[in-house]
């Protein structure tokens, strides 16, 4: 109790008639349990300063009212009493106060019947607390992924306050309103998943209620021959520094240890999966095993009912109308992979697998240990609280900045000619930012102030006009924005959001004009591809502005640029176009005659080219784009994991299967026979002089038909079209 | 300084943006959940855009009396079909125009004794961009019995003062005067003082509580527009008996008048030399510094006050410490009201047996009551202390209105309960009011009639303790609102034979629990009301029946003033 060993003046007073001798200093509450005398408390616990909000602690010293036990410090003389009938009555009717608004039995009494407003209702023998409760709920906050929030539940203690804000230093909780309206809130308000919140579990571990309580495991996806770690094991980590030991100890099933002997797989491209990877011991090799080609469709020319083949391209056999230039692979981890040798390590300290782990994404990449390797494979939760430490995100954007800044700079071909001298600066310049899901980056017609490079996630990029948004982009990792605004315009041409969890490299508008001026090729290059999205918006927004929309876009038919719709009137049924699709694609028809009616049209289900296109969010290598036609193109690069043709709404996009040779990594020199996909949409058989669907029918039902002309003369504008075809 | 970037952001957006809240938040290296924290905690501030008519209602005893209830169902109705973009009428905690009921704020300006058709007008002429007619000013200076300077040089206790620096004749002077301090604590002055005189350390601070807020208290607003001069000398002697360099006048937001005349006065000081650097030549220095409140009731709570003064939540301290030993950034802090502040160039000017023969009954000195509620000229009165209530309410404040009886007195607004009729003749000082089992408190006389139903003003009465309290302890924060909706089921009819157990335990938990005043004096009104007016009560309950006519009548025009809540956040 002495501070620094020096001896403290003694306090001699009196606490429900014993004569005790306590250190001067020493509160009430203290010097009570000190000698064995427990006074009842909520919103005090030792590890934190008392606030004395609670007021369950009073005590009676004589004055004219009471006193709380826990902020009080001791004086010479006092006469303490702390269970008096009018001190018990008192602090009965407080927490029958409290009680009267608790949701009893609230989430930690269920879980483990430890709430303490309710351990001590009982022990004040309340059970049908006399007041009537609060006719409205305070409501609950489930974005955090490892944290729940339930603020009826809560009795505004401030533990949580104090955890997060004295005893961690994150600056992230305090109150909100004002008396009946108070309540506890993340940063200005926001919800906690979205708030700047690290998932230290402070607070969780601070609460005595269930206001604020572990969500518990996502799932048990982690598989039984891995070793569990343990809480003390995870805290001797640098990475996990400033976590709470409980929190960990409740998330305890969410992240294991595991072995791997060289060679041994740790997962594999376009696989589904939960988990991140953090190696702690050992090398491993990340790498694409698909063949880098297209679907290439042979044999067409000689005639439409002639039986096509379908096979894998390589781009020099087959180049592709924009195909991209990229000199690199994005994947799910640290380092982006060449396209030219998609083979790269990973070592001790890496993070892989974040966007399959926060957004069940398909693995990007393959990865198998090149040594004999120790990881920790983590669930959401454990990731979530892993990625928001301060001590984690400097080592990670540290491996950022080190290792992919460079390629994924260079990776943009335009990029392509800065120097090493400049992408030096840039390291030691750029800003690493995160974003949370539907999080705004920057609005549109708001002054432009950075450049942004993807790191992680996808950015939706939109523009709003009268009646609703466009949406003009999906960006994925070694994709960038936010040139338009720093070159000349001044203002954010549309508007930026997240899409998931997001992290981008910001450029400052300052180093971006260093680049500017340094290398004017750079800036030529990146004018004109301003200039050309300029063009396009304006040209994508005229489009919008001429057709009677609400009709339109309820039917999802404004998304499309180009539709093949069958005219039911003249339509006998006969699926000659379908059996046609099937014999120019290998049997597998990407074409099917269902969907949408319109008026005396059947929208049929071949790729629309939607504007919103929805199958390119989440490819794990960023191989589906569109091109500025607004088609879709799929990359070479493909790894055949099937997400864009689960996307896709309308279920055009379809996996053609091949069978091509690999080498075996577990037998050195050995090739073996595997299947692997590639994803194709609808090609509008492209070779041919029109699609072989419109070209097989013989009642002159099907046509592809541009919908915004074809469907503004149906709808009764002045802007006549026919049928295209 | 937090404040006074969230008023330029608001001066500026007419709100506080998130964006602009962050980046605040990063220009003054404060986290965000600080900022969030005052902006969400201060009536001031306005997280969303304001509607274009942002109408304020007065919903609080005097206003309540005088007929704010139906002035304010008047606009709703008339405004029924208005987007909430265009209007917003609600209701707001006392004003300080009691005087001058029914008051109301449009766009943050006050107007008073607005009458239904003037309101609207005042509603029609901002939807229609016209400029807002100036607000009522006070009425023209009015000579002071409280005045030792009437038409000579001011200031004459502080110039000798400086020159004689017999900072301990001064305290020897209050010590025996046994000026208590005139806020309602009625602490000892001249303790305080010397207290605070003993504390070491360089920097002290002294601070001028001008943010009376109480429903029916305005004899502040009354004192520092008529005798601005004697708050500041107060103030300066306060300092400089004590040894602070640095003092605050925390005023409430919604005095902008008297804020000017004290600016005024203030600068008028520093070109004669009598604050700032080197006073009159001498090595003593001062400085006084405005502090304009943010709002909000509990900010008149002194340590709650300290709190917004250092740009935080006002929320009152426990204490111990008490602030002349750790105040103001935890310095000794002295904090005193308005009226105690001109108490003193009083007694230093004419001598503590001039000030002890200006009682009556006992009591000394001169005391500023505020009269409002239902009489006919009501205003703020300077009487002997000790002055009967009866006499202020009869004779200086005319009586009640033709035809009506006295029926009950509030003599310290809502936190000191209602008296009957029969006890009309009590002496309005502290002594005395104690005894009669009220208290004189900040001095505001509330009038009620015989057509007034003493559970409504009950209610009334908690319901401003409600919407004022902070939320910082569990008894003010949960219980004041149990006691609103247990009442307000009374109102109804609605209650059960162990209400009033279940009313005595709560009084008792806030009473004796609270952290400060505010949750200790939540239960005076209903205790005097059942002690008093137990009939009439006791009517609602078992008869559902309201003698006055007031409340099961009311109670169709009046849903949302049984559930009003006057969040002006």
């Amino acid at each position: 109790m002495s501070a620094g060993g020096q001896a403290l003046r003694q306090v001699e007073l009196t606490i429900d008639g014993k004569k005790v001798v306590v250190p001067e200093g020493t509160t009430v509450f203290d010097a009570a349990r000190l000698n064995a005398i427990s006074i009842p408390t909520l919103c005090h616990q030792q590890n934190e300063a008392p606030v004395g909000v609670c007021r369950v602690c009073v005590v009676d010293v004589g004055a004219r009212v009471f006193t709380a036990a826990c902020v009080r410090a001791v004086e010479p003389g006092m006469v303490v009493t702390t269970n008096s009938e009018k001190v018990r009555r008192a602090r009965r009717t407080l927490v029958e106060l409290l009680m009267s608004d608790h949701p009893s039995p609230c989430a930690r009494q269920q879980h483990s019947r430890d709430c303490e407003l309710e351990t001590l209702a009982k022990l004040e023998g309340i059970t049908q607390p006399r007041f009537a409760p609060r006719s409205t709920s305070r409501g609950k906050d489930d974005s955090s992924l490892s944290i729940a929030v339930a603020f009826d539940a809560c009795i505004l203690c401030d533990r949580c306050i104090r955890g997060c804000n004295d005893i961690r230093g994150n600056l992230v909780l305090g109150r909100t309103g004002k008396g009946a309206q108070t309540g506890i809130a993340f940063d200005h308000n926001r919800p906690m998943g979205e708030s700047t919140c690290v998932s230290c579990g402070e607070c969780m571990v601070s609460c005595p209620t269930g206001a604020l309580t572990n969500k518990g495991t996502v799932h048990a996806a982690l598989g039984p021959d891995a070793r569990p770690v343990t809480s003390e094991e995870l805290l001797q980590l640098p990475v996990f520094k400033g976590v709470s030991g409980t929190f960990l100890e409740l998330n305890k099933g969410a992240i294991v240890q595991r072995h791997f002997q060289r060679g041994d797989m740790v997962c594999r491209e376009g696989e589904y999966g939960s988990t991140a990877f953090y190696i702690l011991e050992g090398q491993a090799q990340v790498s694409i095993s698909s063949p880098i080609a297209h679907v290439k469709t042979d044999g067409g020319a000689r005639g439409f009912l002639s039986r096509l083949k379908s096979s894998l391209a390589r781009r020099q056999e087959d180049r592709r109308e924009e195909e991209a230039q990229q000199r690199y692979i994005p994947t799910d981890g640290p380092v982006d992979l060449a396209y030219e040798n998609p083979v790269a390590e990973l070592g001790p300290g890496d993070l892989f697998g974040e966007m399959t782990c926060m957004n069940y994404y398909p693995r990007s990449a393959t990865v198998r240990a090149q040594t004999d390797c120790t990881m920790l494979e983590m669930l959401r939760n454990v990731l979530d609280i892993l990625q928001k430490n301060k001590t984690f995100r400097e080592q990670l954007e540290g491996t950022y900045r080190q290792r992919a800044l460079d390629s994924h700079l260079r990776g943009v071909p335009i990029f392509a000619g800065l120097t090493d001298d400049f992408i030096n600066h840039l390291r030691e310049t750029v800003e690493l930012t995160r974003y949370a899901p539907g999080e705004v980056i920057c609005r549109q017609g708001e002054p432009a102030d950075s450049f942004y490079l993807v790191r992680l996630g996808f950015v939706k990029v939109s523009e709003t006009y009268p009646g609703g948004e466009l949406v003009l982009a999906y960006l994925s990792r070694g994709n960038y924005f936010g040139e338009i605004g720093l070159l000349g315009v001044g203002q954010r041409s549309a508007t930026c959001t997240a899409l998931d969890h997001v992290e981008l490299v910001r450029i400052a508008s300052a180093d971006f004009q260093l680049m500017m001026g340094w290398f004017p090729q750079v800036r030529r290059s990146l004018e004109a591809v301003a200039q050309e999205r300029l063009q396009q918006n304006r040209e994508r927004l005229s489009l919008v502005r001429s057709v009677p929309l609400d009709r339109f876009l309820a039917q999802g038919l404004m998304e499309a640029q180009s539709l093949l719709i069958l005219n039911l009137e003249n339509c006998t049924r006969c699926d000659a176009c379908v059996r046609a699709c099937a014999d120019a694609h290998d049997g597998v028809t990407r074409l099917v005659r269902e969907g949408l009616r319109f008026d005396k049209y059947l929208v049929a289900t071949s790729c629309r080219q939607c504007r919103d296109p929805l199958c390119m969010v989440g490819c794990p290598v960023g191989s589906i784009r569109r091109r500025h036609s607004l088609e879709v193109i799929i990359e070479d690069w493909c790894i055949g994991c099937g997400l864009c043709a689960r996307n896709c709404p309308y279920g055009n996009i379809n996996l053609h299967p091949f069978e091509v040779t690999q080498g075996e990594p577990a037998l050195p020199g050995r090739e073996m026979a595997v299947i692997q996909q590639k994803a194709t949409s609808c090609d509008l058989c492209t070779g041919h002089k029109e699609p072989s669907c419109v070209y097989a029918c013989p009642h002159d039902a099907a046509h592809r038909v541009n919908p915004r002309e074809f469907f503004a003369r149906t709808l009764g504008s002045p802007t006549a079209g026919v049928p295209e075809s | 300084m937090i404040f006074e970037e969230l008023k330029a952001i608001q001066r500026q957006y007419g709100y506080l943006p998130v964006e602009q809240l962050v980046a605040l938040s990063k220009r003054i290296n404060t986290p965000l959940y600080r900022l969030h924290g005052v902006a969400s905690f201060y009536p001031h501030f306005h997280l969303t855009p304001p509607a274009r008519a942002d109408v304020r209602v007065c919903a609080d005893m005097s206003c309540h009396l005088r007929g704010a209830c139906e002035l304010r169902a008047s606009l709703e109705q008339q405004f029924q079909g208005a987007s909430g973009r265009d209007v917003s009428i609600r209701e707001v905690s006392c004003l300080g125009r009691c005087d001058a009921a029914p008051g109301l704020s449009i766009n943050d300006r006050i107007y008073t004794e607005v009458s239904d058709t003037q309101a609207e007008a005042l509603v029609q002429s901002v939807l229609a961009n016209e400029t807002l007619p100036e607000p009522p000013r006070e009425h023209g200076r009015v000579e002071c019995a409280s005045d030792p300077y009437r038409g000579g040089e001011k200031y004459g206790v502080l110039r000798r003062l400086v020159q004689t620096c017999d900072w301990e004749g001064v305290l020897a002077a209050l010590e025996s005067s046994g000026l208590p301090g005139m806020g309602g604590a009625r602490f000892p002055t001249g303790k305080k003082w010397r207290g605070a005189r003993a504390e070491l350390g360089a920097e002290k601070y002294i601070v001028c509580n001008a943010d009376e807020s109480e429903p029916g208290t305005i004899k502040d607003r009354f004192i520092l527009a008529h005798l601005a001069h004697l708050v500041v000398e107060g103030i300066l002697i306060g300092g400089l008996v004590i040894g602070a360099r640095k003092g605050y006048l925390y005023i409430r937001h919604e005095y902008a008048e008297q804020e000017k005349i004290l600016e005024e006065e203030i600068q008028r000081c520093q070109r004669e030399g009598l604050i700032g650097p080197r006073i009159l030549g001498t090595d003593l220095s001062f400085e006084l510094e405005i502090f304009v409140s943010p709002g909000g009731y509990i900010c008149g709570e002194e340590s709650a006050l300290l709190e917004a003064i250092e740009g935080k939540r006002a929320e009152p301290r426990n204490k111990p410490p008490f602030p002349i030993v750790k105040g103001l950034w935890d310095k000794p802090t002295v904090i005193n009201n308005v009226e105690t502040f001109i108490n003193v160039p009083q007694i230093l000017a004419r001598g503590v047996e001039w000030y002890k023969a200006q009682g009556q009954g006992g009591a000394a000195g001169l005391k500023f009551i505020g009269v409002s509620g239902d009489v006919r000229r009501p205003g703020v009165y300077e009487v002997p202390m000790g002055t009967p209530a009866s006499e202020l309410i009869f004779h200086h404040a005319g009586g009640l209105p033709e035809g009506k009886k006295l029926k009950a007195f509030a003599p310290s607004g809502p936190s000191g309960g209602y008296l009957p009729a029969s006890m009309a003749d009590v002496r309005m000082d502290f002594k005395s009011l104690i005894e009669a089992g009220s208290m004189l408190g900040s001095g505001a006389l509330v009038v009620c009639d015989d057509a007034t139903c003493m559970l409504d003003m009950a209610l009334n009465a908690v319901k401003f303790f409600r919407n004022e309290s902070c939320g910082k302890c569990v008894p003010c924060r949960v219980g004041s609102q149990k006691m609103v909706d247990l009442l307000t089921g009374w109102t109804q009819g609605k209650g059960s034979p162990t209400d009033y157990a279940l009313v005595e335990d709560l009084s008792d938990a806030l009473a004796l629990t609270s952290i400060c005043g505010l949750g200790q004096v939540v239960p005076a009104p209903i205790a005097s009301v059942l002690k008093h007016f137990r009939e009439e009560v006791e009517a609602h309950l078992l008869r559902r029946e309201c003698p006055a006519g007031v409340c099961f009548s009311r109670a169709q025009d009046g849903a949302a003033r049984v559930s009003g809540i006057a969040r002006a956040t």
